[in-house]
């Protein structure tokens, strides 16, 4: 017969005549006793041994009992103080003897308790007699518990201190000791396994690897494979990762799409007409000054349709509409047609809107952007020159500031943000406009998370545009810091990048 | 965004509310969009605000506000003006570039510490935003006691003249200073005419305002030492000059309504352009400022019942446009519309819509209950973002991790260190058949240079990927090989032909740094990502300087040169501290398609 290594080692360890505990054959075969008890279940299935258990109860003192020890169970220090006061004569009152026992809150209590059962003596109308000759010094629960506490904080059990179980019923039931109880595995040999052993036994191989031999061969019937220590730690394996922010931009789009939003394209580089004019920004806005603007040395973009840059200066020469009046402002055609790095993506829906990207859009409409802009802003921890931004826009007849309202709650909706607040704001090319407020899903701290507004007519009106567009945006990497926990943005994006950081992202979905 | 500094004790004496309680303001004003940014050094509020209401840049304008929204003020009010006595006259030697003018006087001015450095607070907030940095307005305030306009003749009007200067022309005392200087030598040596020297450097003439006993001020530098407004100023005499007359003459107006809520009485100034001078053309040559008419817009209810979604009663548009500080009046019928009045401080209302917003803002916009606008519409991704979306999967299975790079760079990066030369990039056409040896250097394009870099390191747009994943490998040398890196993205090159003359395109690129990296190893992984989109791959010996000499070669998909691949030259490993060897590829994303 063959059996595995460690069966067998556990089949010759053990005795016909003897119980042998599942510790002692740990000791004597070198095994951990988790694998002997494992190996001995297997042989008792066999029918090779027999697995018997031991229950074994364990005593050790309480805090109490261990204070007993010292002081004396507070039954015999009422007797003793008794016999002193003279109660072993005639009855003293109890206050006297309370005193001279240094009993004090419910020591009094376990003391008259006890002083009666035991027959140290009896309490009438509040006095105190003693039976002269009763012995606290032979009182078994007082042995036991000194027992105990030479045993010196280790356990034993009730045999090892040769006491009676009442007793330790009764010391367990005042709480005096803790009584725990233990199981130990016992195996024996049985019949079949001394006839096993006397026919013979030989171990099975053990196998490292499982190879396509061994699967072949069919080998791997009889084959023990060598045990692996499965809680190690291994080396994590290193795939490749979508970076982050790309992830994030994705779950965005993802959102978006399902909304009902289409994707917008078009170039990083293009003409202020586009970035600012068509925005209704006028030409001598701060925002449009070189310091905030990364102009491109190239010639001016001359593609731009003439009856659309006329419509655009007359909306800022003299306004839109009968009522409307134009900024005070310096315009010109040359400063139009300049190319810069777009500052946001908004240049992509004038585009879309004026209907160059392709078709004249007709309502309803919804698109959408997720895609870089360029700021000359200070770079630090939350800012870069260069970031993405989410863009959107719903195109229909007669939209309210409600179907604002209720198209971003949604969207945020989707991002754990809800109790969204808005905030009346100004943009030269929304109005109404809003700031959008959230609060942040585990910090709970109210954050900006957007700007939003209905384009004014100014802007739709010489795109050709005669419904109502709102639209909204925000940098992607501010909900990205949200979900990631990064504190510094350029730990993420860009050449400063720490690889170890894109490799041990947390995964957003 | 602006920010106004106002003491909390002047805003409740000038709102008539003494009670509120400094938390209660900052609440009320929130509500306003006046968000709280903290306290000055003497303990005034700061507060942020959009720059939509250039007339709540002074405590008195802010106090205007919150009685609208108090309920103490309702509809427009405008203070009266007394007929004038005092002229600016233009003479025709104002310089072109600044030829318009303005002003009031003001009398009966009972100025403390308060009232004065709230008038200062205004001018300089006004300079810095619709004046644009005094460039388009600038406004000088004079002690009108101070100032001698004697008339030229029996009868006739004081006035003050406006006209040109040559840089050293004349002297005057100016503000800060004791000695008397010219233009030319304030610009040079006074502080403030440092600061603003920029605004008229290049005039022939600067501008000038003489009075009866010659230059007392320098717009839009500085005023003179005479003239200087104090606590102990009663009347004042306020000038303005700019590029704009509409722009300085609102300017104007919002600093009349913060002196009359001092309880002053403002007088009208009469502005005559001389023959020969710039006027403006839509006024005319001859102008009684300040000019507080009310304007006047129609506004549909049907538009303000649409855009904010609520039903309303004319009634309560009425009383919204009310507490707006507008007036409104209709008439029944058909299609109701609003006769608005808009007061003339309002420089923000540009169009019937501004008056929706009030009307909303009037009403609540907290009140507005959200809706999920019930308009179907089909979404989807465009073909660019779905293949971009395509590769970056193959990469990412194939091991890479994905990298997300700055646009930007310096042409030390995206050339130099690289071993390469801008303007070697060439065509990139060549046959797969014959490697074309003039087909230039992939990577070589002309920059698109940043005409006002942010910084050295950002000079340009870098024209291919590859020495942004060199320069992430250089940062990264400490941390655990194998670092095999991938990025599909923007680059930019110099393109006549392109609308904007920027070709842009997005690459794909991939780097492997590991101690085996070999040329094998790059191919392997490249043309597993050409399989993956059926793409058919030849890769003819080529030179590039990037690459170790016979390790290199052009990436032809489908016949067509599109990339490099190839094992990096140890220049560039050593340039970039790196101590393991990295081979890699690039090409055009388009090839996939």
């Amino acid at each position: 017969m063959r059996l595995p290594e460690r069966q067998l080692a556990v089949l010759e360890a053990a005795s016909a005549t003897d119980e042998r505990t599942v510790a002692e054959i740990a000791a004597e075969t070198d095994l951990k006793p988790e694998t002997v008890a494992g190996a001995a279940f297997d042989l008792a299935e066999e029918g090779l041994v027999e697995v018997g258990s031991v229950t074994d109860e364990t005593l050790e003192l309480t805090d109490e009992g261990r204070a007993y020890v010292e002081a004396g169970l507070p039954e015999t220090r009422l007797y003793r103080a008794g016999l002193d006061a003279g109660a072993d004569a005639e009855p003293v009152s109890m206050g006297a003897v309370i005193g001279g026992a240094d009993l004090d809150g419910p020591e009094v209590d376990i003391a008259l308790a006890n002083f009666a059962r035991k027959g140290f003596g009896s309490v009438d109308d509040g006095e105190l007699s003693v039976d002269p000759d009763a012995d606290p010094d032979a009182d078994p629960e007082a042995t036991a518990l000194a027992a105990l506490a030479d045993a010196d904080g280790e356990s034993r059990s009730a045999a090892d201190i040769a006491v009676d179980d009442a007793v330790i019923d009764r010391l367990d039931s005042r709480g005096l000791i803790a009584v725990a109880e233990s199981v130990t595995r016992t195996v024996t040999l049985t019949d079949d396994g001394v006839d096993a052993l006397m026919t013979g036994v030989e171990a099975t191989e053990t196998v490292g690897a499982l190879t396509p031999e061994l699967l072949a061969s069919g080998e791997w019937r009889d084959a023990e494979f060598a045990e692996y220590n499965v809680e190690a730690e291994a080396e994590t394996a290193r795939g490749g990762r979508k970076h982050v922010l790309r992830r994030t931009a994705d779950r965005v789009k993802d959102v978006l799409v399902g909304m009902g939003f289409s994707e917008m394209e078009g170039p990083h580089a293009d003409a202020d007409f586009w970035i600012n004019d068509c925005l209704f920004m006028p030409q001598d806005h701060p925002a449009r000054t070189h310091w905030d603007r990364f102009a491109l040395d190239v010639d001016p973009m001359e593609e731009i349709p003439d009856e659309l840059m006329t419509r655009v200066e007359s909306a800022h020469r003299d306004g839109w509409g009968e009522d409307g009046d134009g900024y005070h402002s310096p315009w010109s055609e040359e400063f139009a047609r300049e190319v810069a790095l777009r500052g946001h993506t908004t240049s992509l829906s004038m585009r879309y809107l004026s209907g160059v990207a392709g078709a004249e859009l007709e309502p309803p409409q919804r698109y959408f952007s997720v895609e870089k802009v360029y700021r000359n802003d200070t770079l630090d921890p939350t800012h870069l020159l260069e970031f993405f931004q989410i863009e959107g826009w719903v195109m229909a007849e007669d939209l309210s500031v409600r179907d604002l309202m209720g198209t971003f709650e949604e969207f945020y909706r989707q991002f754990g943000i809800t109790d969204i607040r808005f905030k009346p704001h100004y943009n030269p090319y929304t109005e109404p406009s809003f700031e959008l407020f959230g609060e942040h899903p585990e910090t709970g701290e109210e954050i900006e998370i957007g700007n939003s507004g209905v384009f004014r007519e100014e802007v739709t009106g010489p795109l050709g545009v005669d419904c109502d567009v709102m639209a909204w945006g925000l940098a992607l990497e501010r909900l990205a810091m949200l979900t990631t926990g990064a504190e510094d943005i350029r730990d993420l994006h860009g050449t400063l990048a720490d690889i170890d950081f894109l490799r041990n992202a947390e995964v957003s979905y | 965004m602006p920010v106004v500094d106002v003491d909390p004790d002047e805003l409740r004496e000038l709102t008539g509310h003494e009670e509120k309680e400094d938390e209660e303001l900052k609440a009320d004003l929130f509500g306003l969009g006046l968000e709280f940014e903290g306290e000055t050094d003497d303990g005034e509020f700061q507060f942020e605000f959009a720059p939509d209401r250039l007339d709540r840049l002074s405590v008195e304008g802010v106090a205007r506000s919150l009685r609208y929204h108090y309920g103490d003020a309702r509809g427009v009010y405008v203070p009266n003006t007394n007929d004038p006595e005092w002229t600016i006259e233009v003479d025709e030697s104002v310089p072109d570039e600044r030829p318009y003018v303005t002003g009031a006087v003001v009398r009966g001015l009972d100025l403390d510490e308060g009232a004065l450095e709230s008038l200062i607070q205004l001018q300089e907030k006004l300079h810095a935003t619709m004046g644009r940095g005094r460039a388009k307005g600038a406004i000088g305030v004079h002690d009108l006691a101070m100032v001698k306009g004697a008339p030229l003749q029996e009868g006739a009007e004081p006035s003050i003249t406006y006209r040109g200067v040559d840089p050293d022309g004349d002297t005057f005392v100016p503000l800060d200073a004791n000695d008397e200087l010219t233009p030319a030598e304030v610009l040079e040596k006074h502080d403030t005419g440092t600061t603003y020297a920029d605004l008229v450097a290049d005039l022939d003439r600067y501008p000038a305002i003489y009075d009866d006993l010659g230059l007392f001020s320098f717009p839009p530098v500085i005023n003179g030492k005479r003239t200087e407004v104090t606590t102990g100023s009663r009347e004042l005499f306020v000038e303005l000059t700019g590029t704009d007359q509409w722009t300085i003459d609102r300017m104007c107006t919002i600093i009349c309504y913060a002196l009359s809520a001092r309880g002053a009485t403002i007088e009208a100034v009469e502005v005559n352009y001389a023959d020969g001078a710039t006027h403006p053309s839509e006024y005319g040559p001859e102008l009684v400022r300040p000019n507080l008419d009310v304007d006047e817009k129609t506004v549909s209810h049907d538009r303000i019942e649409t855009l904010l979604g609520v039903d309303f009663e004319p009634e309560e548009v009425v009383d919204c446009f009310e507490r707006a500080g507008l007036d409104a009046s209709y008439t029944l019928g058909e299609d109701v519309s609003y006769e608005v009045e808009i007061p003339p401080y309002r420089v923000d209302v540009l169009h019937p819509l501004d008056l929706v917003d009030d009307v909303g803002r009037a009403y609540g916009f907290d009140n507005l209950e959200p809706r999920y606008p019930d308009v179907g519409t089909v979404g989807g991704r465009h073909e660019r973002s779905r293949l971009e979306d395509a590769v970056r999967t193959s990469l990412v299975g194939l091991g890479f991790e994905d990298l997300l790079n700055f646009h930007m760079t310096s042409g030390t990066e995206n050339y130099d260190r690289m071993r390469i030369e801008p303007g070697t990039g060439g065509a990139a056409v060549a046959d797969a058949d014959e490697p074309n040896a003039s087909a230039g250097v992939f990577g070589g394009g002309d920059p698109i240079a940043i005409t006002e870099p942010y910084s050295e390191e950002y000079t340009q747009l870098r024209t291919w990927a590859l020495p942004s994943l060199v320069m992430l490998l250089e940062r990264n040398t400490h941390n655990a090989y194998p670092q095999d890196v991938a990025e599909v993205g923007f680059v930019a090159e110099r393109d006549a032909d392109a609308d904007t003359g920027v070709a842009e395109s997005r690459h794909v690129a991939g780097a492997v740094a590991r101690r085996d990296a070999s040329y094998e190893a790059a191919k392997g992984r490249l043309q597993a990502i050409c399989d993956d989109f059926d793409a058919d791959l030849a890769t003819p010996r080529t030179e590039h300087p990037s690459f170790i000499e016979g390790r290199a070669a052009d990436v032809v998909v489908d016949g067509e040169r599109v990339g490099v691949i190839g094992e990096l030259h140890p220049a560039v490993l050593v340039e970039h501290d790196l101590e393991v060897p990295v081979a890699a590829f690039e090409f055009d994303l388009d090839a996939l398609r």
